[in-house]
């Protein structure tokens, strides 16, 4: 590998982790937010009943 | 002031004599640092010329596994035996367990490596008689101590207590694994004291520090 | 989220934005190849951004453990744990980008130099902050020991690196790398280590609210399992 292979591994490297990361978080944001609507339409119905 | 020494000792007594009665952790902790030692010479190969090199290495490599597992004993058998709780019962302040606790693996340790290395220094052809390696194995013991008191009350409040002490404690003594081998390097190689006394002073400092930051983070270890 | 909520997030994302643009282009463009090592070189300047932004993450983690232990407040607990969890992620990319900069210039991955090895044992000490929160037998238990973990290992950072570089002066190697930083190098480097640091605060703020949404779920689901239960906060 020559020296320029290098420099576009490591920052390819970097960018996949940290764009890894931030997909994994925005995943979680969207799962937690349908959740907690799913939890309080469930909680206003009880309360409506 | 007094009464501070009576209570810590009255817990290192404790310690002594349950261990004096058994005599379990002493005697499997000493043969496995020989083991130890006895392996990692073949694992090095040390053969006449290269033995100056590994020696320092293999003989802490030793201590450090020797006293991690004498370190899990400490308040292993608290929490088996429910001590824990009825040492917290007592009208001392949560800093004293740590001194009493300090005291008794400090001395543990050292005991075991009284006796492992002259044996040690005999195996590998090195003058028996070396004031300098005890100062060395004192200061590196004492960070051992207590950094290892901390942290195996943690990790006897963990589920996998055996392996949590290890994972927590080793990588915060790197420091002076790493100065205690050099230090033991140089007196291997009779060099003077000059040489050594970085090392001595970054072992003096890791006591110092460690000594009084894990005293003053005990309590938050052991409250419930 | 509120509109201002809302705008202010834009915001920052955009700032963030510009600076990590901003950066690249000074890395890439600007400066100029180094000498000695050629393009490669260029690694460097992320490389040791993100040391730097690992190590902030660090102290906040000590910052917060200290007012965890002392207020307990539980959000202190969560920005720690957040704040670790990124220190970590930099960290393993500064452990990354490190040995692939060594093998282009020297041939080896690994030479056991005073920084990498350094921050190896930084790794290893928040990886055991992690999981001492996985082994421990309660949650507030593990937050508590994380915290005792944060301090201590937090103080032990200046003596390791003491103790490493001590070790490394007394058996050099020959692969050390020399020389100064031009000022184009050093204005990369302050960029570089800007948009490092905004981007760590993005992610830090990001994983604090999933953290306190994942708070609100359990509270939700708590409540819906005590139906009759009194009701002390309001949706």
């Amino acid at each position: 590998m020559d020296n320029l292979s290098y420099l576009f591994a490591a920052y390819t490297i970097v960018w996949a982790v940290i764009f890894g990361y931030m997909f994994f978080i925005h995943q979680k944001h969207r799962r937690l937010e349908r959740e907690i609507d799913l939890l309080k339409e469930d909680m206003h119905q009880r309360q409506t009943d | 002031m007094k009464e501070l020494f009576t209570r810590i000792f009255a817990i290192f007594w404790k310690d002594i004599l349950s261990e004096l009665r058994t005599k379990e952790i002493a005697t499997s902790v000493l043969v496995f640092a020989l083991l130890v030692v006895v392996i990692f010479n073949f694992a090095f190969e040390a053969g006449a010329d290269t033995t100056g090199l590994v020696a320092p290495g293999i003989l802490w490599v030793a201590f450090t596994f020797a006293g991690v597992l004498g370190l899990n004993h400490t308040f292993a058998s608290e929490k088996e035996n429910s001590c824990l709780e009825g040492l917290m019962l007592c009208p001392v302040e949560r800093h004293v367990i740590y001194w009493g606790k300090l005291v008794g693996s400090f001395t543990f340790m050292l005991v075991v490596e009284a006796i492992i290395t002259p044996i040690f220094l005999a195996l590998f052809n090195l003058p028996i008689f070396m004031p300098r390696l005890a100062l060395i194995i004192v200061l590196t013991t004492l960070g051992f101590a207590s950094v290892g008191t901390l942290f195996s009350a943690l990790a006897a409040n963990t589920k996998a207590r055996d392996i949590m002490l290890p994972i927590l404690f080793l990588p915060i003594v790197v420091p002076i694994i790493i100065a205690a081998v050099e230090a033991t390097g140089l007196v291997m190689d009779d060099k003077s004291w000059g040489e050594m006394s970085t090392w001595l002073q970054v072992l003096i400092a890791f006591d110092v520090i460690f000594l009084v930051a894990s005293a003053f983070v005990f309590e938050f270890v052991v409250e419930e | 989220m509120s509109e201002k909520n809302a705008v202010q997030a834009n915001i920052l994302l955009g700032l963030g934005l510009a600076l990590m643009i901003a950066a690249l282009y000074l890395v890439f463009i600007y400066v100029p190849t180094e000498e000695s090592m050629g393009d490669v070189q260029r690694i460097f300047y992320f490389h040791v951004a993100m040391a730097w932004v690992a190590f902030l993450a660090f102290f906040v983690v000590f910052v917060c453990s200290i007012l965890y232990l002392w207020k307990r407040v539980i959000k202190w607990d969560i920005i720690a744990r957040s704040s670790a969890e990124l220190g970590i992620v930099f960290t393993t990319l500064v452990l990354i980008t490190g040995p692939i900069w060594a093998k282009a210039v020297w041939g080896a991955w690994w030479t056991w130099d005073a920084r990498l090895t350094a921050t190896l044992v930084l790794w290893l000490t928040y990886v055991a902050y992690l999981l001492v929160r996985s082994y421990a037998t309660e949650e507030f238990r593990g937050a508590r020991f994380a915290a005792v973990l944060g301090i201590v290992g937090f103080i032990d950072v200046p003596i390791v690196f003491l103790a490493v570089n001590l070790w490394r002066t007394q058996h050099p190697t020959r692969l050390v790398f020399e020389g100064g930083l031009t000022s184009p190098m050093l204005l990369t480097l302050l960029v570089s280590v800007a948009a490092f640091t905004f981007l760590y605060i993005l992610l830090v703020i990001q994983s604090i609210s999933l953290r306190n949404m994942e708070t609100v779920v359990r509270q939700l689901k708590d409540a819906q399992a005590n139906p009759g239960k009194e009701q002390l906060w309001t949706i």
